[in-house]
């Protein structure tokens, strides 16, 4: 927290004053080793998963879990692959989080149009409801969607594991875009209205391409949110043909054993989907949090 | 308002569950699906387990016998199952059979939802319960409110798992220390240990191993009707009475005599195997579920194992069980699978993999190791020695168990106090039973 603090205050000094420049390269090396603490506080669980995924389990056996591995042991990673058929949990987990993160995209800019630029009547109580949604814990939906999924013969598929997904992601991006849409400058939808754009033009036209930055970040909190989700897909995804990530990496946690090397090998390969996933869109997510910021 | 009138909603919605679960889990029984052609089958052992290897060759054994059937086997994790069973089992996607939990609150809560096929006639045709020893068919069978011990067969086990000692033989001749057969000598050889400041015993505190210590302890004192009180609720239990008493009081002793180290409270099961693998304590007390993998992981020293030094009655139980479930379309098929694991040929790959077989010819047993934990488990189970665990009659007993113990090695609660604070749940249990 100190070294965020603190980072932005050298520079501006640095820039305002030439003269202390020079005095202030001490403050910028604290600065930058108390980050380097901090990144390797956070690195660190990644780099204990990662150095035992590549170390046989003899060697873990009598080393211990932080010793440097004696040699690489690819095997846990390959067996655990072709043991849970990860490539077919991969592309599962692949379609329900795009499906979802686009569709709960959509489904929140309806939403937030009506509530944040069409101001219909009631919209905070709609809010509150949305924000009431987002805060049940999903134990409590457990029983009443295991009852209506089954109905529905949903039970053990796909469809039921987006179909609730959209539904809770977008009640955040409801919450979310709504008060975003709040604050859209009207002089835009004024212009709009002018030039004889009706509802769904100024929606599709002006509001969706201005606020694309926070769209874009929507999507990839959303894809990675539901990536990582682990307990409504194991009670509503039986069939180890229609398993997702997060629950093929359970099948390693026993009854009283556990497999330390090859839970580590499914860990990083379970994670590191989810890390591309974020360096590809790092970018996105920087644009659209500064987006606000400049207008 | 809005908030409480949603969980209102909730709270109704999950009411019409359960009653809907309780509604719809009549079934028929009988003689159904002989004629079916595939049998799903999933269990949770790890392919290279005990369990794991016996059974891909019951699968194998099953194929051969039943031509034209296909057999869909997916292993499953542990989680998943213990989660959701209830509401796998009441759906369509259910498996023909499966490996499940033994227990009150697991296959015990299934079995009265009538969720499970009742396998009393099978079992009794098919001679599998005359291959299961007393002490083991107990957690086979569940009554009418799923408590285990009396009522109806539900399951099978193919395995047993019991509590032992397990010692590193070149630390015992290190210290000239010979393998302790009373609870005395037993004492006496951690003293040994303690004055060469060695801490004997790897303990893993913050999970279940300590808890069963204790009650190792409290068994040296007890009788198979204690046991009977205890896990089958036939009587009362005094938790001040002599056998609780003794079982907190000497672990207690223990702790302060240094056989346990202070630390040992924050220890996880598994951080305890891997420091008795590595040597750093002479002296693991835990179950058979170690034995394989300490047989192909201990590489460094010589080990060895020995029942708990003068008790009769260790903690154990028949391992997990095969059950069918109520609505499982290849019923009959179900039943030769089950008879197929229950044969020599896979009972033996079993025991020769590190598990414990219950219906083993020992003859067929090749490894002198393994020969010993097999005759040690026959030995127990001949003489109706097994005790089950501690935590297993309340629902959340283990955390109870855990913090009760935890409590006694860090100090923080006299024996008296910490006995009191284990009473209570379990007499709540008894008291919501009706007992």
């Amino acid at each position: 927290m100190t070294a965020l603090a603190t980072a932005p205050d050298t520079r501006t000094e640095s820039k305002t004053s030439p003269g202390v420049n020079r005095r202030r390269y001490p403050a910028r090396y604290i600065v930058l080793g108390v980050l380097l603490v901090l990144l390797l506080l956070v690195v660190a669980p990644l780099l204990v998963v990662a150095l035992n995924a590549v170390k046989s389990p003899s060697d873990y056996a009598s080393n211990g879990p932080l010793s440097i591995p004696k040699s690489l042991h690819w095997d846990g990673i390959v067996d655990f692959w072709q043991r849970v058929d990860f490539s077919r949990k991969l592309l599962n987990s692949f379609i329900t989080s795009a499906v979802v993160s686009v569709l709960a995209v959509i489904l929140s800019v309806l939403n937030a149009y009506a509530l944040g630029i069409g101001r219909v009547r009631g919209r905070v109580w709609f809010l509150v409801f949305f924000l009431v949604a987002n805060l049940l814990p999903q134990e409590v939906l457990v029983y009443p969607l295991y009852y209506l999924s089954k109905s529905l013969h949903l039970y053990d598929s796909l469809f039921s594991i987006i179909i609730i997904f959209t539904v809770i992601q977008s009640a955040f991006g409801t919450y979310l875009l709504s008060s975003v849409y709040a604050e859209f400058p009207t002089e835009l939808l004024d212009a709009a209205a002018v030039d004889g754009a009706g509802r769904f033009r100024t929606l599709w036209r002006v509001v969706v391409p201005v606020s694309r930055p926070t769209l874009a970040v929507l999507f990839t909190f959303f894809f990675i949110w539901t990536w990582n989700e682990f307990f409504l897909p194991l009670v509503f995804l039986i069939s180890n043909a229609n398993q997702t990530v997060p629950v093929a990496l359970g099948v390693l946690q026993g009854d009283r054993q556990m497999d330390a090397t090859t839970t580590s090998a499914s860990a990083l390969i379970g994670i590191l989907p989810a890390m591309l996933f974020f360096l590809i869109f790092q970018r996105t997510l920087t644009r659209g949090i500064t987006a606000g910021a400049i207008k | 308002m809005v908030r409480s009138r949603m969980s209102l909603a909730a709270g109704a919605l999950l009411m019409a569950a359960s009653l809907g679960l309780t509604a719809c889990s009549d079934s028929g029984s009988g003689d159904e699906g002989a004629d079916a052609k595939s049998l799903t089958l999933w269990h949770y052992e790890g392919p290279t387990s005990a369990m794991g290897v016996a059974w891909a060759k019951a699968i194998e054994l099953f194929k051969a016998s039943h031509p034209g059937v296909e057999v869909k086997f997916e292993e499953k994790s542990f989680e998943q199952i213990q989660q959701n069973a209830g509401m796998i089992l009441n759906s369509d996607s259910t498996p023909d059979i499966l490996e499940y939990n033994k227990g009150n609150a697991t296959a015990g809560l299934l079995s009265k939802q009538g969720l499970l096929t009742d396998l009393t006639e099978e079992s009794e045709k098919r001679g599998w319960e005359k291959k299961l020893s007393p002490s083991l068919q107990t957690t086979t069978k569940y009554d009418d409110d799923g408590i285990m011990g009396s009522g109806k067969t539900f399951g099978v086990p193919n395995y047993g798992e019991y509590v032992m000692v397990y010692y590193n033989k070149d630390l015992f001749t290190k210290h000239k220390v010979a393998v302790p057969t009373t609870l005395a000598e037993f004492e006496a050889a951690m003293d040994t240990f303690v004055k060469a400041e060695v801490t004997p015993l790897s303990v893993g505190g913050a999970e279940y191993p300590a808890q069963q210590i204790f009650y190792e302890l409290a068994l040296s004192k007890a009788n198979r009707a204690f046991v009977d009180d205890y896990q089958l609720y036939k009587n009362k239990v005094d938790f001040q009475g002599p056998e609780f008493t003794f079982g907190a009081q000497t672990f207690a002793d223990w702790v302060r005599k240094g056989y346990i180290a202070k630390n040992s409270a924050g220890i996880k099961a598994e951080d305890m195997g891997v420091a008795f693998t590595q040597g750093k304590f002479p002296i693991m007390i835990s179950g058979s579920w170690w034995y394989g993998r300490f047989a192909s992981e201990i590489k460094n020293f010589e080990w060895g194992t020995f029942l708990f030094p003068g008790n009769t009655l260790h903690p154990g139980s028949s391992g997990n069980l095969w059950v069918v479930p109520a609505k499982s379309k290849a019923k009959s098929l179900a039943y030769d699978f089950i008879d197929i694991t229950m044969q020599p040929e896979v009972q033996n790959l079993l025991g020769n993999n590190g598990g414990v077989p219950v219906a083993a010819d020992t003859a067929g047993i090749t490894d002198a190791k393994n020969k010993e934990l097999i005759d040690n488990f026959a030995k127990i189970s001949s003489s109706d020695g097994l005790a089950f665990y501690p935590d297993w009659p309340a629902p959340g007993y283990y955390d109870v168990m855990v913090g009760g113990v935890q409590g006694l090695i860090n100090g923080s609660k006299t024996p008296q106090q910490m006995l009191d604070e284990v009473a209570k749940p379990y007499q709540d249990n008894l008291t919501d039973l009706g007992k």
